[in-house]
């Protein structure tokens, strides 16, 4: 079983490094910068069957004009990723799930405050996720340093999509 | 039960159709029918009418509602005009909920019926429609056909003049198939190493079939990237065509992709592929497509579905022409050099002799009184016949040099005079021997006879003259003046007059001699040159003479040894003795009578007589 899954995320909020230590690669991170897409995968075991989620890694830009949502067609599930150090990029990884959602339908994903280990330039109050969290989502507070709840994350979503 | 009845009040607007029943007005005539179902009730009342119009009332207290609704219905199907109003209304949604297999069922034949009857109508509609559809593929279709045209002419151009295009020449002709078919047999050399299926709209690879011994990356990034990249492409260059990336080309691997609705095939091939493999991976496709439709369609990651769809692409990377590597054919090309080199060398050889051969001809054609009627070389020997002026060179002492043996020279020639000028020339002085003060000469193509000859000569040459015109060839003889004689004439007495005296009984002639002797050597020597110019030879007889005494035997002796006395002296004084004859008279020739006792000293000499020839 295999699965289609979008990263999006605003420019620089570490989505390439947050899947660089956890995913099998093949393609060098210039695929991002050239063709604006690079392709991983990441084995999730679940109790009864292995997923793999074949992760389209969008190239991050803080212009939403520029996103090429024609690449997310056929996906079933999106990591949204934000910056937890610059509050910003968590609207700009909100908006582009609605421009998502507005081409494709709604569709499970899991939202990720990266750069975890930075405490003390943290930016998102718990307030704030607390909220979101009562809309129902999924939400992870994931370092790619530590790689707190990378894991976590990719399985939870994988259990989303194949429910 | 009473009799005392109240006055029934008829339920008028009570069953109203959008309400319940009414249930108070159903009770009251209920009990009313209960009444009236009395026997003895009903015997007071024999007027009572056979049709009870409570019943009616009775009947829209109960159904009133669905008889309306059956009115209104049964006049809907009544109107037809209404009744499609209404079909109308909801054709739309009940189509789109009935089950797509039974719609598609049901509607096929009438949607069959309904397009014929199109066509046969207008068939122009049909085209504009399905022209945006078609045009694509028969463009591709003609696209595919030239290339192929192209790559089996490449093919055919590049391989014509090689040892392999010979080879493969004699296969066409062996086998019955056309050269460019046999060409792109062997110089098509590939191999279909991965196939890959993907989703066409998530990128998802659905299967993956690799040849025997090739690899690659994990095939499910790759699909999906190979889906990202078409998808840069289409967004980068605003590409609308719904096709994909046609071909990719690195180096020696082609990718190969074929578009389906819902899968998308991708073939990767190293080598030189036809482009009849376009149609086949196309076919592919096609099958896939037939067969498992609804899966793919609905296609989630998931492809257990797709069973046995691997078995499909199997048939796509079995595709290969392979290189017959059989090894470098030594043994063959060793009986072709063993073949080969010897018929090299006598073709050589037989080039070489050819070309000397005609080297020889061209030699002889271009010599004066040669003419080559025919020459032709056969099984090594060479013939050559024509005409040939005997005063012409050889033929045979012109075949030194050339290096043709001349025992395989046949050669058959027949004589001829040449009435070229310098051969009419060769011709007259040999027949005519013209003195040394005559120059015969060629002047402009005329044959010119020029000097001082004598009278008889020059009467032979005007003769020669006369018989050459009439083989209009020229000789000038106008030039030639008659040779004067007149002092070889007076040196000739002179000579003639000499006498050599002797004593008696001498052979050898006293000193007082000498001076005679010296001035005759100078005379003869002189009148020799003379007659020499003039085209003659002079020949000087030398006569010896004896006197009466004696005996006569003697005498012939002596008379001879004279003779040759005085050749031997004017020899001796420079005179070539070719020219000097000596004969001995005796006694038979005296000058002067003597008495043979006494002698006469005017006998006793040697005298001279000259000869012209």
């Amino acid at each position: 079983m295999q699965k289609k899954i979008c990263m999006l995320g605003g420019f620089s909020v570490g989505k390439t490094s947050l899947v660089r230590r956890f995913v099998q690669s093949i393609f060098s991170d210039t695929y991002l910068t050239t063709v604006g897409v690079k392709i991983d995968k990441k084995s999730v075991a679940l109790p009864n069957r292995t997923v793999d989620l074949i992760l389209w890694d969008l190239a991050g830009e803080d212009d939403i004009g520029s996103f090429r949502v024609s690449n997310v067609r056929g996906a079933t599930g999106l990591v949204l990723v934000a910056d937890g150090t610059r509050a910003a990029t968590l609207a700009v990884a909100l908006t582009l799930r609605e421009r998502v959602e507005a081409e494709f339908g709604a569709m499970p994903f899991v939202l990720l405050f990266n750069k975890s280990d930075l405490r003390d330039r943290w930016a998102i109050s718990d307030r704030e996720i607390d909220e979101f969290r009562q809309l129902g989502w999924q939400i992870y507070l994931t370092s790619a340093l530590s790689g707190e709840h990378v894991d976590d994350a990719f399985h939870q979503l994988a259990s989303m999509v194949t429910a | 039960m009473t009799s005392s009845l109240d006055p029934i009040r008829l339920p008028q607007s009570a069953a109203s159709i959008d309400t319940e029943i009414d249930r108070a007005a159903l009770a009251l005539l209920l009990v009313e029918i209960a009444r009236n179902v009395d026997p003895e009730h009903h015997a007071r009342f024999d007027d009572v009418p056979a049709s009870d119009h409570r019943m009616e009332t009775l009947r829209q207290l109960l159904v009133g509602r669905e008889i309306s609704e059956l009115s209104r219905v049964t006049h809907l199907l009544g109107e037809a005009e209404q009744f499609a109003d209404a079909v109308g209304g909801v054709l739309p949604s009940a189509t789109a909920r009935a089950p797509h297999v039974q719609l598609g069922e049901a509607l096929a034949p009438a949607v069959e019926r309904a397009v014929q009857r199109s066509i046969q109508k207008s068939p122009g509609t049909l085209t504009d429609i399905l022209y945006p559809v078609f045009l694509p593929a028969i463009r591709k279709s003609i696209g595919e056909k030239i290339d192929q045209t192209f790559q089996s002419l490449n093919e055919t151009l590049r391989h014509i003049f090689t040892w392999h295009g010979l080879k493969w020449r004699f296969e066409s002709w062996r086998t019955g198939a056309s050269f460019s078919e046999v060409v792109l047999k062997h110089s098509l050399v590939y191999r279909v190493e991965h196939v890959f299926l993907i989703n066409r709209k998530s990128g998802l690879l659905i299967a993956h079939v690799t040849a025997d011994n090739a690899t690659s990356e994990d095939p499910q990034l790759i699909s999906s990237m190979l889906s990202a990249i078409q998808d840069f492409v289409k967004d980068s260059f605003h590409e609308k065509e719904q096709s994909g990336l046609d071909t990719i080309r690195f180096g020696e691997l082609r990718l190969w992709s074929e578009v389906g609705p819902f899968a998308t095939l991708v073939a990767v091939i190293r080598g030189n592929p036809p482009e009849e493999l376009h149609e086949i991976v196309r076919d592919v496709l096609l099958r896939i497509h037939d067969e498992y439709a609804l899966a793919l369609e609905q296609f989630d990651g998931d492809n257990s579905q797709l069973v046995g769809i691997e078995t499909r692409l199997q048939t796509c990377v079995d595709m290969k022409q392979e290189d017959s590597q059989q090894g470098f054919p030594w043994l063959v090309v060793a009986a072709v050099l063993l073949v080969s080199i010897p018929a090299a060398v006598w073709l050589f050889l037989s080039w070489q002799s050819g070309q000397r051969w005609q080297a020889y001809v061209s030699r002889l054609e271009a010599q004066a009184g040669i003419i080559v009627a025919e020459q032709k070389v056969y099984g090594g020997q060479f013939y050559i016949s024509g005409l040939r002026d005997p005063l012409a060179t050889d033929p045979q002492s012109l075949l030194s040099g050339t290096q043709v043996d001349p025992a395989q020279v046949h050669s058959q020639w027949q004589f001829y005079q040449s009435l070229e000028p310098e051969f009419v020339l060769k011709r007259l002085t040999a027949s005519l021997a013209p003195p040394e003060s005559v120059l015969l000469s060629i002047v402009q193509g005329r044959l010119v006879a020029e000097g001082e000859a004598p009278a008889n000569w020059i009467n032979r040459a005007r003769a020669a003259a006369e018989q050459l015109s009439a083989d209009g060839v020229v000789l000038d003889v106008s030039q030639l003046r008659e040779l004067n004689l007149a002092e070889l004439n007076y040196l000739r007495e002179a000579i003639q007059a000499t006498d050599i005296f002797f004593y008696s009984g001498k052979a050898v002639p006293g000193p007082e001699q000498t001076p005679v002797l010296d001035r005759l050597a100078d005379q003869i020597k002189e009148f020799a040159q003379k007659a020499r110019k003039s085209g003659a030879t002079a020949r000087f007889m030398l006569t010896g003479h004896a006197d009466a005494t004696g005996r006569e035997t003697a005498n012939v002796s002596i008379s001879a040894s004279r003779a040759e006395t005085v050749r031997a002296l004017l020899n001796k004084r420079g005179v070539a003795p070719e020219l000097l004859v000596v004969r001995g008279a005796g006694t038979f020739e005296p000058v002067v009578p003597e008495n043979s006792r006494t002698g006469s000293s005017t006998n006793r000499r040697v005298s001279i007589t000259i000869s012209l020839e």
